[in-house]
């Protein structure tokens, strides 16, 4: 009995499965590169390789990209991210209290009392402070993305740097580049605006009490973990799959979903040879001239997405829209 | 003399219906996409809020089609709306259009003799008696009222249906029929029938919907191209809402502007956290906030284009109201991006948050 999950987010795509005891077998990171399909292909190819012909009960589908992935694969559960992630670490820790979460493109706070969500943000227009934001500044640096937070440590002191906005905060970087400090400074600095950004923005008006967990790819900074903790004045703890907690969150629920309904809608491990194709049309219907995406797979159309009416994506209902509503 | 004017919701239909009515030409801009916006973007200023740049679209777009005359919205608010309309003659003038324009200010600005001179100049151009004319200006509002109407039910009626997407259907099929009215007799006749079915909508009395109020500022709100649709994506959630703002509401608050008797509840409760009127409908947003909470509902959605700046001064005072009174309150800023993967993921998440402070359960199934 295997319960499998699924979080396609903007930078990676990560799989985990599970076994019945929620214990964590496999994980797989994948770079998504803008090409969830093919992400999910290659990370069901692995799967496929190493598991065949197992029994996996409940599939769930979670990440930006969770539409898409849930036509793929006939995901069970379909659920966003911030559920996701509060689920995972309420079985990781029951008495966890506050989530930092830093992805790829998006970063949020979330608040639990009491075993439930009781509050959350998320950045809204702005990116600054997030890993797109250090992968960048890293590849700038010439320092692999892992050392980068190494580096952080190594300074006794930290060089202002504005974390207002992405684009200036690197300016501001070059700047104080070419008067000479040097890399782990800047990179500490980098780390302790990055903070101050997340406890203005995301966190304004948020209680952030212990224990906070800190999650999400950014969690294996540790450059940042320690900036954090120095800003809040106490520990955070960074859970052993740190970087799977919205797959691992989403198999829990599609766990849950399954033992309710009785069966699973999962398409199997094949998926990996199915050949996919997407494309996209702007419908004529009517004045709203929706951009609507249509995916085949071997030839044979599985999902509509985009039209706001239904005309399309109602022609196949997708037993995970169902859950949805 | 064709008149166009810029989109807001369904403040289109009733302007069809005036201009009918009136018997002037007009010209209805193709309704907001991705097309409007991106006109819109490209001619005006990058700074400014998202609904000058649509409205530039809308003017373009029916310019193309044939229209010589703009009504303008104009205001001499304390907003950045106050200098849209100044702000987009001159961009028009620039791009080198020969247009007529009129814009139409609240009296207590201009004054009621101007107003009316402003006004005459659509007017002269209708042949009709002045009784008609009378007739159709009044036409006008009860359309905007009876849509205003339609679509209150039909939103606080979804969470309650037993038929899933009924609602909306019935709201998507008076618009499109409204629009293919030929006379304001016939689209008021129309709206009547409609508003009678949207009472026969089959519902399940028991179910206990999500409630969740629509603040923020008034045109990202009114105009669902600009929230991504926000109203219809909570009705496909199943939940149940409800918005204050509306053009009817406007009017009547415009109308009874002078007589400081407007809007009295929404005064009333923002006056604990904004005493002041601070521009656009901040005030609003903040006593809207207030009230929906004291009305049972689970929360409240602010909407606002990015850089509003009343907006940004109601959303750092929300927190607040949410903590004083346990009640959950997601601010969502609305720019140019059309691609609404990041919205859904909020609306979604919240929409799980309140059910479970709800259920004490841990995800809506």
């Amino acid at each position: 009995m295997y319960y499998l999950g699924v979080d396609v987010g903007s930078v990676s795509t990560d799989l985990v499965l599970l076994d019945k005891k929620m214990n964590v077998i496999e994980k797989i990171y994948l770079r998504t590169r803008g090409k969830p399909i093919n992400a999910i292909q290659d990370g069901f190819r692995l799967l496929k390789s190493k598991y065949d012909g197992i029994e996996i009960n409940a599939v769930g589908a979670t990440g930006s990209g969770r539409q898409i992935a849930s036509t793929l694969i006939g995901a069970d559960a379909v659920k966003n991210e911030i559920t996701a992630h509060a689920i995972a670490s309420l079985e990781v820790n029951k008495d966890v209290r506050t989530i930092i979460e830093i992805g790829g493109q998006d970063s949020k706070i979330i608040i639990i009392r009491n075993g439930i969500v009781c509050d959350f943000a998320m950045n809204t227009v702005c990116a600054a402070g997030t890993g797109s934001f250090l992968d960048r500044q890293a590849e700038r640096l010439d320092i692999p993305i892992e050392e980068f937070g190494e580096y952080a440590l190594k300074a006794s002191t930290s060089v202002r740097i504005a974390g207002r906005c992405a684009v200036f905060a690197e300016s501001d970087m070059i700047h104080k580049q070419s008067l000479g400090y040097n890399d782990s400074e800047i990179i500490r600095g980098l780390c302790d605006a990055l903070v101050r950004n997340y406890i203005n923005n995301i966190g304004k008006g948020k209680e952030i009490v212990p224990k906070v967990f800190f999650q999400g790819g950014v969690a294996a900074n540790i450059g940042m973990k320690n900036a954090f903790e120095q800003a809040l004045g106490f520990e955070m703890f960074i859970p052993e799959h740190y970087n799977m907690m919205g797959a691992i969150g989403v198999a829990i629920i599609a766990k849950e979903i399954v033992e309710k309904k009785g069966n699973t809608n999962f398409k199997g491990l094949n998926l990996a040879e199915s050949k996919f194709i997407t494309k996209s049309f702007d419908c004529e219907g009517c004045t709203n001239q929706c951009e609507v995406v249509k995916i085949t797979e071997n030839n044979s159309t599985i999902g509509y997405f985009g039209d706001r009416c239904g005309k399309w994506c109602n022609k196949l209902i997708i037993p995970s829209k169902k859950l949805l509503a | 003399m064709k008149i166009t004017f810029p989109h807001m919701g369904n403040i289109y239909l009733a302007a069809k219906a005036l201009f009918d009515g009136l018997g002037v030409e007009y010209i209805i801009p193709p309704q907001n996409s991705k097309k409007a916006l991106e006109i819109g973007s490209l001619y005006s200023p990058e700074e400014i809020c998202l609904p000058f740049k649509i409205m530039i679209g809308n003017y373009i777009q029916a310019i193309e089609k044939g229209a010589d005359t703009i009504i303008l919205p104009g205001s001499c608010g304390p907003c950045r709306f106050g200098e849209y309309c100044e702000m987009q003659i001159m961009l028009l003038k620039r791009l080198g259009y020969n247009l007529d324009f009129i814009v139409i200010d609240a009296p207590t600005d201009i004054g009621i003799r101007e107003l009316y001179r402003r006004l005459n100049k659509i007017s002269s151009k209708s042949n009709k008696s002045i009784n008609t004319k009378m007739k159709s200006i009044f036409d006008a509002i009860k359309v905007m009222n009876l849509i205003d109407e339609i679509e209150a039910s039909v939103h606080n009626f979804a969470g309650h249906e037993k038929i899933s997407g009924e609602c909306k259907s019935i709201l998507n099929n008076c618009k499109k029929d409204a629009l293919n009215c030929n006379s304001p007799k016939e689209m008021i006749d129309l709206l009547m029938n409609y508003k009678e079915k949207t009472n026969h909508i089959s519902l399940n009395i028991n179910r206990n919907p999500l409630k969740i109020a629509i603040i923020g500022e008034i045109y990202t709100v009114i105009e669902p191209f600009a929230n991504l649709y926000i109203e219809d994506k909570l009705m496909d959630f199943g939940v149940s809402t409800k918005r204050m703002l509306t053009p009817s509401w406007w009017v009547k608050n415009t109308a009874l502007l002078p007589t400081k008797l407007n809007s009295l509840n929404i005064k009333k409760s923002s006056k604990k956290y904004l005493s002041l009127n601070i521009g656009g409908h901040a005030r609003e947003c903040i006593g809207e906030a207030v009230l929906v909470e004291s009305d049972d509902f689970d929360g409240a959605i602010q909407i606002f284009p990015m850089g509003c700046m009343p907006e940004i001064v109601s959303k750092s005072i929300l927190p607040k109201i949410s903590k004083d009174k346990d009640f959950p309150i997601m601010s969502l800023v609305v720019d140019e991006m059309t691609g609404d993967a990041g919205y859904v993921t909020r609306i979604e998440a919240f929409i799980d948050l309140l059910e479970r402070r709800r259920n004490n359960v841990l995800f809506r199934s």
